[in-house]
């Protein structure tokens, strides 16, 4: 098992969320979305320029600034 | 006894929507999480009480981690348990996060009664909830509904009665993420379908390339709409409603107004080679409903209608990820697209939903940019209408001077202000299309608003004026203005009156500058400073009860700082 930041994974790829590297709060609002450390995301896409990572997860879809995507380990 | 009924759940599950069918206010609901950014009251007829219905503004769960949360669950806290029913309202179509909230609301121990909403989609979708296995699970009322139709509202209030505090053990967040695995499992059939259509569109606007096409198409439509509709309305319904028909009413009541003195010129004001013009009379009786009705008004519709159709599809988040990296530079996020576009309706929403964005540093900043380099509908309205006799290029100036206004100036607010950003972090929406009937009241509601409030201000402030004029009041300000509007912007001084009606409201301050038949360098000079300068009474009373005192006094020193170079450098560069 590879672990990488969401922002190294490919578009179109599933992963497994391995850790949240972040302050408590950031964590905590990524818990009451549905992203949690176990959960299976996909990543749809990525806009450049630093932009945000569009994941899906379950039935949602989210778009994770360019920072917080940077602070999520994910394992594939 | 029953005396409160609060109505919560996630952003953008149709709250707005329930609330309106339940009490009869109607509010606007839109499809972007944060609509609802302030509580709304109203009330429910249940066998000859009245209830208070209470609706909250979205949240994903009990511990607050925005401040639009904070305000939703504190005031539920704060509530009589006993004597307070919860409406927990869930999107069918993405049953497991929604759950969250619910187990919560259930262990919390509140009478919930579980409003399965947007049923219809979820079907739509080949997703297939089993209701009353869900009820049985959750040990509470489980009632489907589709709030946009008004289906299931009338079985959701024949069982508010039946809610009532239910004992659940309380769980950690992983234990209860997993325990809603165990639910939806049981309850949720999901039917294997290809894409179609609305599926391919969803994900194409949110990657890169085809999202970035996409945005400048769905861009470009939507301004080249707003125009057409317009002056669609202009050319066919209001422009032959004054000129041939109101026009020769007023023709016939001033025919027979011997003495012209002051009623006079304050109802019709002057006449211009013997007939009323209503760009030039400045009466209440002729330019105050032409401008408010003759040139705004359509522009208002207009504008609403694509406004509305874009926010209920739920174009604009997929908005706010591909400006994303662009606000960033500007101490904002993507999601600071939509206070900004409801600025270019009127500055006072745009401001107020700036409370979607989490820290102060950002209220500041894109109430400040809102203020300075959006201008609203009714000042747009006038901008066409005036300067587009001289060609498009002129109006397009305007548009760059305030856009690239506001990335300098973002960008300086950016480096200067101490604080950081937070963190974008948003649910994309799926589309959606909304009934018709939905979008037109939702729009009769917005114009009826804008009415309401530009009516009574302008016939009041044109009287103002004329009364302030007949008298000659305004010399001695103008005489004291004279040398910076003259030497600074090259403008006459007569548009010193101009500039400061502008504090009252734009669409008059832009009307003032028709009689004075400006060139059109001038116009242009006068209107993008009408546009940066102070912003109207309204706007004023916002910001200030939204950023404080001292806040207001910082973003309108910076106002009349930038006014002031920019006035001077457009007159430098154009007219020398």
């Amino acid at each position: 098992m590879k672990k990488i930041s969401l922002l190294h994974l490919k578009e179109n790829e599933k992963a497994k969320i391995a850790a949240i590297d972040s302050s408590h709060n950031l964590e905590k609002r990524l818990m009451h979305m549905g992203l949690y450390k176990g959960k299976e995301i996909a990543k749809l896409s990525h806009i450049g320029l630093r932009g945000p990572v569009v994941v899906k997860i379950g039935r949602s879809i989210l778009a994770l600034g360019h920072n917080v995507s940077s602070k999520i380990i994910v394992e594939k | 006894m029953l005396k409160k009924i609060f109505l919560i759940g996630n952003p953008n599950v149709g709250k707005s929507v329930v609330f309106s069918r339940l009490t009869g206010v109607q509010v606007i609901s839109s499809n972007y999480p944060g609509t609802t950014v302030e509580i709304t009251k109203g009330y429910l007829k249940l066998d000859k009480d009245k209830i208070e219905v209470v609706d909250l503004p979205g949240t994903y769960s009990l511990e607050p981690t925005s401040s639009a949360e904070e305000v939703a669950v504190s005031l539920l806290k704060e509530s009589r348990k006993e004597e307070s029913a919860v409406i927990n309202i869930i999107d069918s179509t993405n049953l497991e996060r929604n759950l969250l909230l619910t187990l919560q609301l259930i262990e919390e121990g509140f009478s919930v009664i579980v409003c399965m909403n947007m049923c219809d989609d979820a079907g739509h979708r080949g997703v297939h909830i089993d209701a009353s296995k869900l009820e049985q699970l959750l040990n509470v009322p489980v009632i489907p509904t589709c709030a946009v139709t008004g289906s299931g509202i009338k079985l959701l209030i024949q069982r508010i009665k039946d809610a009532a505090p239910v004992s659940r053990s309380k769980l950690t967040h992983e234990d209860r993420w997993l325990e809603i695995g165990k639910i939806v499992e049981q309850v949720q059939r999901l039917e294997h379908r290809h894409h179609n259509l609305r599926e391919i569109l969803e994900d194409a606007s949110v990657r890169h390339l085809t999202g970035l096409l996409m945005a400048s198409g769905v861009i470009y439509a939507a301004f080249k709409f707003v125009r057409f509709i317009g002056e669609g309305i202009i050319n066919n319904v209001t422009e032959p409603i004054f000129l041939n028909f109101y026009q020769s009413i007023l023709g016939k009541m001033t025919a027979h107004w011997q003495e012209k003195g002051f009623w006079f010129h304050l109802l019709i004001g002057d006449l211009i080679n013997g007939r009323i013009d209503f760009k030039q009379s400045l009466g209440v009786l002729t330019t105050a409903p032409y401008i408010e009705f003759g040139m705004v008004l359509p522009y208002v519709i207009s504008f609403y209608f694509i406004l509305s159709l874009l926010e209920d599809i739920g174009y604009l988040p997929r908005l706010a990820i591909l400006l994303d990296n662009i606000l960033h530079r500007l101490g904002l996020h993507g999601y600071a697209v939509i206070p900004v576009l409801l600025g270019f309706g009127c500055n006072v929403p745009g401001i107020l939903s700036t409370r979607v964005l989490e820290s102060k540093r950002e209220r500041f900043i894109a109430s400040t940019i809102i203020s300075i380099g959006v201008p609203c509908v009714p000042l747009q309205a006038m901008i066409f209408g005036l300067l587009g006799k001289f060609g498009g290029f002129y109006v397009a100036g305007v548009y760059l001077v305030l856009f690239s206004l506001i990335l300098i100036l973002g960008i300086i607010l950016n480096k200067t202000l101490t604080g950081y950003s937070p963190e974008f972090l948003l649910e994309i929406p799926p589309y959606r299309f909304p009934p018709l009937a939905m979008l037109g009241k939702k729009i009769y509601f917005r114009i009826k608003g804008f009415l309401i409030e530009a009516l009574p201000v302008v016939l009041l402030g044109i009287l103002f004026i004329n009364i302030l004029l007949y008298f000659k009041l305004f010399d001695f300000v103008t005489g004291i203005f004279a040398p910076i509007i003259n030497g600074l912007f090259g403008l006459p001084k007569e548009a010193v009156v101009a500039l400061a009606i502008g504090f009252l409201r734009k669409d008059v301050a832009v009307g003032m500058l028709m009689p004075l038949n400006l060139g059109a360098s001038q116009l242009f000079i006068a209107a993008t400073l009408l546009a940066i300068s102070f912003p109207c009474v309204a706007t004023f009373v916002v910001l200030a009860k939204e950023l404080g005192i001292k806040s207001l006094i910082k973003a309108t020193s910076i106002m009349v700082l930038i006014s002031i170079i920019v006035g001077s450098l457009l007159h430098f560069i154009i007219l020398r």
